[in-house]
């Protein structure tokens, strides 16, 4: 990080792979390494137009190249959709609290995504991986909208060959193809699938998701300190000044993004 | 020795000096107000040091309305300032300026445009001499006059003024100019100490009707989900003067811009009332509603400032109540809140 907080540093972008009709994953290569850590976000720059703050969603070990998994879903995404491979990208970070792995330890690991937040659960389970002789199970519960709105979908594959894990997806619209499950990702969240009272669970997904996958999860039996939840708010300076980020007293760039339900139960609302 | 004595000549004198030194700003009266202005040698006489604070913060002479922060991908962008003398700074805007140090200089991460801007910065503070009708700094633990934070501070009292030295900083200027500087008489003093009393006295009965049973922050933590707030803030239009015209307000937007072959980044004032504030991409709003801006603001202020910094983020300036479109009153809420408690 350069003295000025607010310079971004150049990234090359390397590749672009179109995850779904919306979704779209970015692999970059920055001019110094970026070391982060799982559930950290970034400032994305977009020469001239703006800045996004997104989560890497590659493997935080791999520091060479930095990926990101971006929803098309205002004008500086939009404009990200169109970048081509040999364009130039601002980065700025890493920013923010990342997801505390040693607290897993010895545990069973609950993860539930929704939409384009399985893209930071990305990073998380490559990190979770290299740590499996320390963790007790993986349990991966993910829903998107439809069969095509599903990223990382070789991937996934992959990920249900790896000992101590089981994933499982549902989507809200099946299609003639889909052989798995239908509904919202709560229907596939069931009793018994970890030990909830000394689990850890971790959610990522849209605000509405959000909620009713913590409700699910408390009424599971799930510890208030133990459910992690990744708040993205309009992170715009990362670095605790600019305000737009604030969650009742926490500012979600620097005392987030990850928070544990305990820090956050009493803010109203605050999804 | 601390505090000291100079008389009304030899402070102009001295204006003059700092002058040739630094970008000096002071208030001058304005159809009954006090505005600041650009003191050069030949306008010392406009200086104005009576009445209350000035109608305009000085925190845009520190934090830049807008300022370019960035200039990518190329040559680091230059850090640069000029030496500014603010003279007649009262106790609530040194107190803004407190909050403004400790938002933009503490954590892991600094801001250094900032910082540069109060690096070559001399705060010279000056007591009330009288209070406005908005004015309620004592409410939120302030005082009249300057307890800290200035490097120099004046208080008016018969042919002169009483000199407390506050830093350093100060402490150099007085050095620099031993010769102008006497031994303050223990009459100047009883004077600075009457005038202190007279102001205070004048604010308590300012804000008499407003008196709360309770500490604002607690006041602010069990009124968090109270609905009256939609009444409460029914008259707010959005027009973020509140959050312009307030020395402790530091939320920017970092915009970017083509230049040339390169971009730009600035960073502007933001005000947490416009409604696209907190829209994150998709349109999702945590606070789409007007009332729950507003109620933010005053949160921001007394409760989540108060567990962050330790200290209310409201100075008692009354800025915001004179500049209102909607005419609310900070003080009538406060008291509106502090009676639900009862």
């Amino acid at each position: 990080m350069s003295a000025n907080p607010y310079q971004p540093i150049k990234a090359e972008v390397l590749e672009v792979i179109t995850e779904t009709p919306q979704i779209k994953t970015f692999i970059l290569r920055p001019e110094t390494a970026l070391p982060y850590l799982s559930g950290q976000f970034m400032q994305v720059t977009i020469p001239g137009v703006g800045e996004c703050p997104f989560t890497p969603s590659s493997d935080p070990k791999k520091t060479d190249t930095i990926e990101f998994t971006v929803m098309k879903a205002g004008q500086a995404t939009s404009r990200m959709h169109e970048l081509k491979p040999g364009e130039t990208v601002g980065l700025r970070g890493p920013f923010g609290r990342p997801y505390p792995l040693e607290k897993y330890h010895g545990k069973d690991v609950y993860i539930i995504g929704g939409g384009v937040g399985i893209a930071p659960l990305r990073a998380l389970l490559l990190a979770l991986f290299h740590e499996l002789d320390h963790l007790n199970k993986i349990e991966v519960r993910l829903g998107a909208r439809s069969p095509r709105d599903i990223p990382y979908k070789e991937e996934l594959n992959n990920w249900r060959k790896k000992e101590k894990t089981k994933l499982v997806l549902t989507v809200d619209r099946g299609d003639a193809d889909w052989q798995g499950s239908v509904g919202v990702v709560t229907e596939i969240m069931k009793p018994g699938d970890v030990n909830f009272e000394t689990a850890v669970a971790i959610v990522c997904g849209p605000p509405i998701m959000m909620k009713f996958a913590a409700k699910k999860l408390l009424e599971l039996g799930i510890c208030e300190k133990n459910l992690y939840l990744s708040m993205e708010k309009n992170m715009s300076c990362g670095i605790g000044k600019c305000f737009h980020c604030n969650l009742g007293k926490h500012l979600c760039c620097k005392d987030g993004p990850v928070f544990t339900w305990s820090e956050i139960k009493d803010i109203p609302d605050p999804w | 020795m601390n505090e000291y004595f100079i008389n009304l000549n030899d402070f102009n004198y001295l204006i003059c000096q700092l002058t040739e030194k630094a970008h000096v700003v002071a208030p001058a009266n304005e159809f009954n107000r006090k505005y600041l202005f650009d003191v050069t040698p030949g306008n010392v006489q406009r200086i104005d040091l009576s009445g209350w604070r000035t109608v305009e913060t000085v925190k845009g002479h520190f934090f830049k309305v807008a300022e370019l922060v960035s200039r990518y991908f190329g040559e680091e962008t230059h850090l640069s300032a000029s030496p500014l003398v603010v003279l007649g700074a009262r106790g609530c805007d040194l107190e803004g300026i407190n909050v403004l140090d400790r938002v933009f200089g503490e954590g892991d991460f600094q801001d250094p445009f900032y910082l540069v801007n109060r690096e070559k910065s001399i705060l010279i503070g000056a007591d009330c001499t009288d209070c406005g009708k908005n004015c309620f700094c004592t409410m939120v633990g302030g005082q009249p006059y300057p307890e800290r934070y200035f490097d120099l501070n004046l208080s008016v009292v018969p042919n002169g003024f009483v000199v407390e030295v506050g830093s350093d900083k100060g402490k150099r200027i007085v050095d620099d100019y031993r010769n102008i500087f006497s031994k303050v008489l223990k009459l100047a003093l009883e004077a600075k100490t009457a005038n202190r009393e007279m102001v205070k006295a004048k604010l308590t009965q300012v804000n008499r009707q407003y008196q709360l049973e309770h500490e604002l922050a607690f006041v602010h933590k069990k009124n968090l989900e109270n609905p009256r707030w939609r009444e409460l803030t029914k008259d707010c239009v959005e027009c973020s003067a509140c959050n312009f015209a307030c020395p402790t307000c530091t939320c920017f937007l970092l915009t970017d811009q083509p230049a040339g072959k390169n971009s730009e980044r600035h960073k502007i004032w933001d005000a947490c009332l416009k409604g696209g504030y907190a829209r994150v991409a998709g349109g999702g709003n945590p606070r789409g509603l007007l009332y729950q801006r507003l109620q933010n603001r005053y949160h921001c202020k007394f409760d989540y400032s108060y567990d962050r910094l330790q200290r209310y983020t409201c100075v008692g300036c009354g800025r915001c109540i004179d500049g209102c479109a909607g005419n609310i009153n900070m003080r009538q809420v406060f008291a509106a809140l502090d009676r639900e408690l009862k």
